[in-house]
């Protein structure tokens, strides 16, 4: 067992428990940061493991949240399958943004996909028949065959088993051979393109995928939160994934989650105090950048990643 | 809509969309000189040019100083602020091995920060306005209704552009700016150290957002959240082409027209949306903006 096992058993273990020893509000923490692990997981995809510069996660998390929330609310299927369609519906607007995409690098690419995020947010406080506006939209319970989730505790097992397979999704993704293109494209498209990789097509599915990740974050959502307002699918929250993704350390897997965790709950304790929220916040994202840039996790990620990979050849 | 009231709106929304943006003009002429000469897409531009309005507004209602005394110290302060987040944090980052995502995030940081402390001091609790330093009386240009105020803030970022282009094109740090934007290298390569000027750009950066505060806040309210003109500067960055300077000042006056026409024809709800169209529509038609020159090859 590696380290990396041993950490998921106790995470298992602690998660197991918790429902037991703790409260609601707490749960409703757990599930919040349940939920940013995954948003995290996809701004991984897209700039960890690709090295896409792309900031419309919370307008994809978003349509996540808005679709899964209708579909519950109209036909109450088993939400298994509203979370599928909030995934899916970011998936293909992911890829088509990607289109767009291919066309830009770095900074254009940033402010793009900036552009987009603040349209969609746009859309979600105009859109009033859809959307509710800027009145917020209720939504009803998820609803699995039957049994409405109405609370944290009932939602709980779900959200943290969803956010369980969208983590082993990542770590298998990262290391089948489509990972291994997705990092070749990161370290130099040409390079990539003269290996025989399809640069347009690697970087195109790795927004759709990081959309569907986002998408599925906000159909996870759903399961214990009755209530949307655009207000918090700002910037912001895709400043907070991005946040979370570069201080753990990028191209990195236990980054993503050991920051969607840390800052996660940083934001929730600090939610109050919205001046020293921001306050604090700066002054981390300032000292990282200045004096640990690549992250948390940046170390031990490249001593991993020189090994050859199993089963390919050196 | 009869023909005249159309030639109404078209005089009135070019005219009010020139003082506006010539406003977004002077903000993305900071954006575009500090991404030329250091490669950081400021996101803490618009938190910049807030910190301007509020050091002027706690100059003028709380000091009580008069206006001669407050513009030349708000605009200085805010130069040396900024120059000094250059130098302190913006050096570091890139000594590190910082890159894009790196640059930006520690931008934003200064922007959470700048956000939170007006917050802090109590300033920001109630929007509020400087008091007009030209009075508000009505001027009629052609069928258009403008104030005076208008005219003032128009001439005035129109002075400090012209004094900008003079200081490219006529001085010495202007042209060591303009060769660190070509080519860094080659620039330090015959004598010119890198960091004072970049040092130096961000100083003119911050000195352009506080004259853009003290010009159009007394126009407007101003909140901790104004930073978001600033996104109606870096629309007008990418529709003038990102790298372009004289692209900066065009593109920010077809953003601010775009939006008061928007406002005039269709309606005061799409204002908001109509930066963001008109990035996506430039970036999908000519990537690199109007005035971009010729699209970048990547070097291998």
């Amino acid at each position: 067992m590696t380290r990396d096992h041993w950490a998921l058993l106790a995470a298992a273990l602690v998660l197991s428990i918790l429902p037991f020893a703790v409260s609601g509000y707490v749960l409703y923490v757990v599930n919040l940061l349940m939920v940013f692990v995954v948003l995290a997981l996809g701004m991984h995809v897209v700039i960890g493991e690709s090295g896409q510069f792309a900031l419309a996660h919370a307008a994809f998390f978003g349509i996540g949240i808005y679709t899964a929330g209708i579909i519950n609310t109209a036909w109450h299927p088993p939400f298994v399958l509203s979370v599928l369609a909030g995934g899916a519906l970011s998936a293909v607007l992911g890829y088509l943004i990607g289109y767009l995409a291919l066309r830009m690098r770095d900074i254009y690419l940033a402010l793009a996909t900036f552009a987009f995020g603040e349209a969609m947010q746009w859309v979600f406080l105009t859109w009033e028949r859809v959307t509710g506006g800027s009145n917020g939209m209720k939504m009803d319970p998820a609803n699995l065959f039957g049994y409405r989730l109405t609370n944290d505790l009932q939602a709980y097992p779900f959200v943290v088993v969803l956010a369980g397979l969208m983590l082993w999704l990542t770590v298998a993704l990262a290391r089948s051979q489509y990972g291994s293109s997705l990092r070749a494209v990161r370290e130099s498209d040409v390079a990539a393109m003269a290996m025989g990789i399809n640069v347009k097509a690697m970087k195109q599915s790795a927004f759709a995928i990081s959309a569907a990740f986002a998408g599925i974050a906000g159909g996870m959502y759903t399961l214990f939160t009755s209530f949307i307002h655009p207000e918090s699918l700002g910037f912001q929250t895709t400043i907070l994934v991005l946040t979370m993704v570069v201080v753990g350390g990028m191209g990195s897997v236990r980054g993503a989650v050991a920051g969607a965790i840390a800052f996660g709950l940083i934001s929730e304790l600090l939610r109050q105090l919205m001046s020293v929220q921001e306050i604090i916040y700066g002054v981390i994202l300032m000292g990282f950048m200045m004096f640990m840039p690549k992250g948390l996790f940046a170390d031990r990620n490249r001593r991993v990643a020189r090994k050859p990979a199993k089963g390919v050849q050196a | 809509m009869s023909f005249s009231e159309i030639w109404l709106f078209l005089q009135q929304g070019i005219l009010s969309g020139l003082v506006t943006g010539s406003v977004y003009a002077l903000l993305a002429i900071a954006i575009v000189a500090i991404f030329k000469t250091t490669d950081v897409p400021n996101f803490a531009q618009g938190e910049i040019f807030m910190i301007g309005g509020y050091v002027a507004l706690s100059l003028l209602l709380i000091a009580g100083w008069s206006y001669a005394v407050v513009i030349p110290v708000t605009v200085v302060a805010v130069a040396v602020g900024s120059a000094l987040f250059q130098r302190v944090v913006m050096e570091r980052v890139t000594h590190s091995k910082g890159v894009g995502p790196q640059l930006v995030i520690a931008t934003l940081g200064l922007a959470y920060m700048l956000k939170g402390l007006v917050r802090q001091t109590g300033l920001g609790d109630t929007p509020r306005s400087l008091p007009p330093l030209v009075s508000n009386d009505p001027v009629i240009i052609g069928d258009a209704f403008l104030t005076r105020l208008d005219v003032a803030i128009f001439v005035a970022s129109l002075t400090a552009m012209v004094l900008i282009y003079l200081m490219f094109n006529h001085t010495r740090i202007g042209k060591a700016m303009r060769a660190v934007g070509m080519n860094p290298r080659a620039a330090q390569i015959v004598g010119i150290r890198l960091s004072r000027i970049r040092m130096m750009v961000w100083a003119m950066a911050g000195l352009l957002s506080a004259l853009a505060a003290l010009l159009i806040t007394p126009k407007i309210l101003i909140t901790p959240d104004i930073a978001h003109i600033a996104i109606l500067a870096y629309a007008a960055a990418i529709v003038g082409g990102f790298t372009s300077l004289p692209g900066a000042v065009l593109g920010g006056l077809v953003i601010g027209i775009v939006e008061n026409l928007v406002g005039l024809f269709i309606s005061t709800n799409a204002i908001v949306v109509a930066p963001f169209l008109a990035i996506l529509v430039t970036l999908i038609v000519r990537p690199q903006g109007i005035l971009g020159g010729k699209p970048q090859v990547k070097k291998v």
